[in-house]
């Protein structure tokens, strides 16, 4: 280990970084001020710095704007959607890894279809999910406009290409030797899937569930055009604050941090995968 | 099937061939494919229905006649469509250039670090994980002409205070600027997890052969480089031309139409005055463009992808 001493040159890098540092975290420190600011030094011109903190803003997001449900929908979606999406990934990429299906071909037009702006076919959805909400399935597995069925379903959908690319690279680094002495010790093609394969891969799997829960969790447009009132979430919530009479900055803020903290603790507790996530599996970091 | 036979594990016997490797593979996929494939097909059979009839649910007309390619001929001629168009270009080329720059320049500096590097890149991470709907309203708050932190720093610093949402020539470089806070990181942390495993010997080398910085940079370090800035640009772009929670809450779209991106007017025409034909036919011209885009773009993250499984 050779000694570290600290040059002009490092000086020089320390500030530039202290500086960056600054200008991306600002935002979320005056987010997070703001949320605990009496409602009437939110409005000061100039903005006030030092203030006495008080609970106000979270009290009526959850007490008067009804942010408790918005929450529960909210958890409820992603967690479901994105165990779904972990048992489909899961088979669909160790396929993939394993025996080469559809040799990339099919793989690569799975994640074409993460790619495409979601705007472009939120119409179909719209009147599909408008039609199967009057029927009597759509409401038995709660589908339909304003159901949380329904965006289970979208954010299965679209979650789906990029958790197998994710866990695709987790699958490739099981050396297959080891799948092969289990078939040599009788274990069937299942047993071998169930208890050597998933078992090593259980840290990719783990880093591609948080993932999704942060992808459906953040997702806003869907939830946006196909919720209203019962199945609103969080995000949907966030904007509700934007009302005729004018914006409610500071349970906004409230709201705001409520949607964004858990999800900050969850990507730092990603970060060693991050880079991997991030790019589809495709750089490690 | 048996599915039982398979299971029993025959104490050190050869397991029977029950099902041959292809059909146990494509079993695994039938289901993700299912939905996928539905997700990708059923949608799009959908608009090009719509786009070829007259649908108007505002008015007695509903789902009407089919039109031909009336609504692609009024796509075509709809300079609504074209400016939104120029709008989106003008956003992602801003928005992934400044990234680009800021974060490769990033990458490099936390490269060099001696001590903090962890602290700093986990720091990094946090605008990464924050919801674009929420942080863009705070975004909205902190750009506020009269009660915005940014106008009051401007005015700490004896700088002229400005409407950063409201002035029209000001709009876009505000929801670039926000767009850039948030995804620079992104940019930063792949570079540099890039730059990190990068192999040692070939700068070992040009050391000894007394190559300067620059040549290090030009002829070793960005040509390495390469695949991971081509991945970096190729999924940001792709992100930037679907810009479309940011826009929501920040400007909706204006002043007037001043950041009407695509997806935006979109929403506009299909979601608000319900012209779904129409809506649809742009939809289809704005999904082919994408998906030409991301199928010739990603083939290099395909590449890069079976370079490291071969290497594996």
């Amino acid at each position: 280990m050779q000694a570290k001493t600290f040059t002009m040159a490092d000086l020089i890098r320390y500030t530039l970084v202290i500086a960056i540092l600054i200008l991306f975290l600002f935002p979320i420190y005056w987010m997070v001020t703001t949320s605990f600011k009496p409602p009437p030094d939110i409005l000061t011109r100039p903005p006030k710095w030092t203030f006495q903190p008080t609970l106000t803003n979270y009290v009526y997001a959850f007490e008067e704007a009804n942010f408790g449900l918005f929450l529960k929908n909210t958890l409820i979606v992603s967690v479901i959607s994105t165990a779904i999406v972990i048992v489909l990934a899961s088979l669909a990429s160790y396929s993939f890894a394993r025996y080469n299906t559809g040799a990339g071909h099919l793989m690569f037009f799975f994640l074409t279809t993460r790619m495409m702006p979601a705007i472009a076919v939120i119409i179909p959805f719209f009147v599909i999910f408008k039609g199967i909400g009057e029927t009597s399935i759509g409401q038995a597995l709660s589908l339909g406009l304003d159901r949380p069925g329904t965006l289970v379903v979208c954010y299965t959908l679209f979650n789906l290409p990029f958790a197998i690319w994710l866990m695709h690279s987790f699958f490739q680094d099981i050396p297959v030797e080891l799948e092969d002495s289990a078939r040599l010790d009788g274990y069937s093609r299942l047993q071998v899937l169930w208890r050597v394969v998933l078992p090593l891969a259980a840290p990719g799997i783990a880093v591609t569930a948080i993932f999704s829960l942060i992808f459906s969790w953040n997702e806003f447009l869907f939830a946006f055009l196909l919720t209203r009132d019962v199945a609103r979430t969080i995000t949907v919530g966030v904007a509700g604050f934007w009302t005729h009479r004018g914006i409610l900055w500071g349970p906004l803020s409230a709201a705001a941090v409520v949607c964004v903290v858990p999800m900050m603790i969850f990507a730092l507790v990603l970060q060693r995968y991050i880079v991997r996530g991030l790019s589809f599996g495709a750089v490690r970091g | 099937m048996d599915e039982a036979t398979e299971k029993a594990p025959g104490a050190g016997r050869k397991p029977k061939r029950a099902m041959s490797d292809n059909l146990y593979a494509v079993l695994l996929i039938t289901p993700a494919s299912i939905i996928i494939l539905f997700f990708a097909l059923f949608p799009l059979l959908y608009a090009i229905n719509l786009s070829l009839r007259h649908v108007d649910l505002t008015s007695a007309v509903g789902i009407g006649p089919y039109v031909g390619l009336e609504n692609f001929r009024f796509a075509l001629n709809d300079k609504f469509f074209w400016q939104a168009a120029r709008r989106t270009i003008i956003f992602a080329i801003g928005a992934v250039t400044s990234e680009m720059v800021l974060g490769i320049a990033i990458a490099f500096l936390l490269n060099q670090l001696k001590w903090f590097q962890g602290i700093v890149r986990s720091l990094l991470i946090l605008p990464l994980a924050a919801a674009p709907a929420a942080v863009g309203l705070v975004w909205r708050y902190m750009y506020h002409p009269d009660f915005g932190v940014y106008n009051g720093i401007m005015s700490m610093l004896g700088l002229p205070e400005r409407n950063w949402l409201g002035d029209v020539d000001l709009v876009m470089p505000s929801v670039i600027v926000f767009d850039i806070w948030q995804w620079t990181p992104f940019v930063a942390l792949i570079v540099l997890a890039g730059l990190q495993s990068l192999p040692k010997e070939p700068f070992e080398a040009a050391e000894l052969d007394g190559a300067s910085t620059w040549q290090v940079l030009r002829r070793l370090t960005f040509p390495m480089l390469a695949p991971v800035l081509t991945l970096v640009f190729v999924l940001r772009t792709i992100d930037a031309i679907r810009l479309y929670d940011a826009i929501v809450s920040l400007t909706h779209g204006g002043p007037g139409t001043a950041t009407e991106t695509l997806t935006y007017y979109l929403y506009r025409l299909g979601m608000k005055f319900f012209r779904l034909d129409q809506a649809s036919a742009i939809s289809l011209l704005f999904l082919y463009v994408t998906i030409i885009f991301t199928a010739v773009a990603l083939r290099s993250m395909m590449r890069a992808q079976a370079e490291r499984a071969r290497r594996a």
